[in-house]
């Protein structure tokens, strides 16, 4: 009797891991979800299913809100003030725009390429940019993709980051005031659920990154700062 | 295969394989698409054939030590 009831125990372990494959389908079930990496353990069409619900899986918010530690190179050097692929770096008008495209499995949190002081956290725009506009959208006066422009005043001149929203995101936290001194490598705020950032720098700055390249904020050089402290 | 089915009160060793096998398998199954770039009908194929030759080896050991 007892090997009929442990016989059972198993059977019905199975049929309930069975149950949760077919209840998930085709997103991952629980039992399988911790194997797989984060775009395949929360795909992108089920994460668009959330927007549009506005219910999401705990396990993602928790990684989607992530804040690690990030320790700078040493140096004065300017650094990503994202994570995500460099998308362009062209210049237009003596500025530099380095954008950044975040994808749904990057951290979220900005940080400061260089120190300085903040001279001005702007909000622009009123639209949502879903993605394709990522190239120059955010210059366009309107309809303009919802955005931050942080302007900081820093040995190089003026540098600003631009934090921009997606269809998907629609909210912008900045941790910086104006006025406030930055270290470089410091959280200035955080995209929620979205989208693009893009660094402005002076066209003359050279660049240590090409575009397709993955940066990480607060870590990666991404131009020569073009002096020395 | 008397006992394949069933034996002395409890799921015959051969069946209870058997099921064992066919759902970790699914299971196996539905990790492998989600972790590589097969093709559908690649990875049916190849489950398949994996399948078919698990069940031949149940058999073939319950007719070996079970039966």
């Amino acid at each position: 009797m007892t090997i009929l009831i442990v016989q059972i125990v198993v059977l019905v372990v199975l049929v309930v891991g069975i149950l949760l494959l077919v209840r998930h389908f085709p997103y991952p079930s629980p039992l399988v979800r911790h194997w797989l990496p984060p775009h395949k353990r929360w795909p992108e069409r089920q994460i668009r299913d959330w927007l549009k619900s506005g219910r999401y899986h705990r396990g993602f918010l928790a990684y989607f809100y992530r804040d690690p530690e990030r320790v700078p190179p040493p140096g004065v050097d300017l650094l990503a003030p994202a994570d995500g692929p460099i998308t362009s770096a062209d210049v237009r008008d003596g500025i530099r725009y380095v954008v950044i495209a975040l994808s749904f499995w990057d951290m979220h949190v900005q940080r400061s390429p260089l120190a300085g002081r903040v001279v001005s956290v702007t909000a622009h725009g009123e639209d949502f940019m879903d993605g394709e506009g990522r190239e120059f959208a955010f210059l366009r006066e309107k309809p303009c993709p919802v955005q931050k422009r942080i302007v900081l005043a820093t040995q190089l001149g003026e540098v600003a980051v631009r934090l921009i929203t997606s269809a998907a995101a629609r909210r912008i936290e900045t941790w910086v005031a104006v006025g406030d001194s930055v270290e470089r490598g410091q959280r200035i705020g955080r995209i929620l659920l979205g989208s693009t950032v893009v660094l402005e720098l002076p066209a003359d700055v050279a660049l240590r990154v090409k575009v397709g390249e993955r940066v990480r904020a607060g870590e990666t050089v991404v131009a020569d700062a073009g002096y020395t402290p | 295969m008397s006992g394949f089915f069933w034996t002395s009160s409890h799921l015959g060793w051969g069946i209870f394989a058997l099921l064992v096998f066919t759902a970790l398998w699914w299971l196996l199954t539905d990790l492998v698409w989600r972790l590589t770039n097969v093709r559908i009908q690649r990875l049916i194929a190849m489950m398949a054939g994996g399948w078919i030759v698990g069940v031949g080896l149940v058999v073939a050991g319950f007719r070996v030590f079970g039966g």
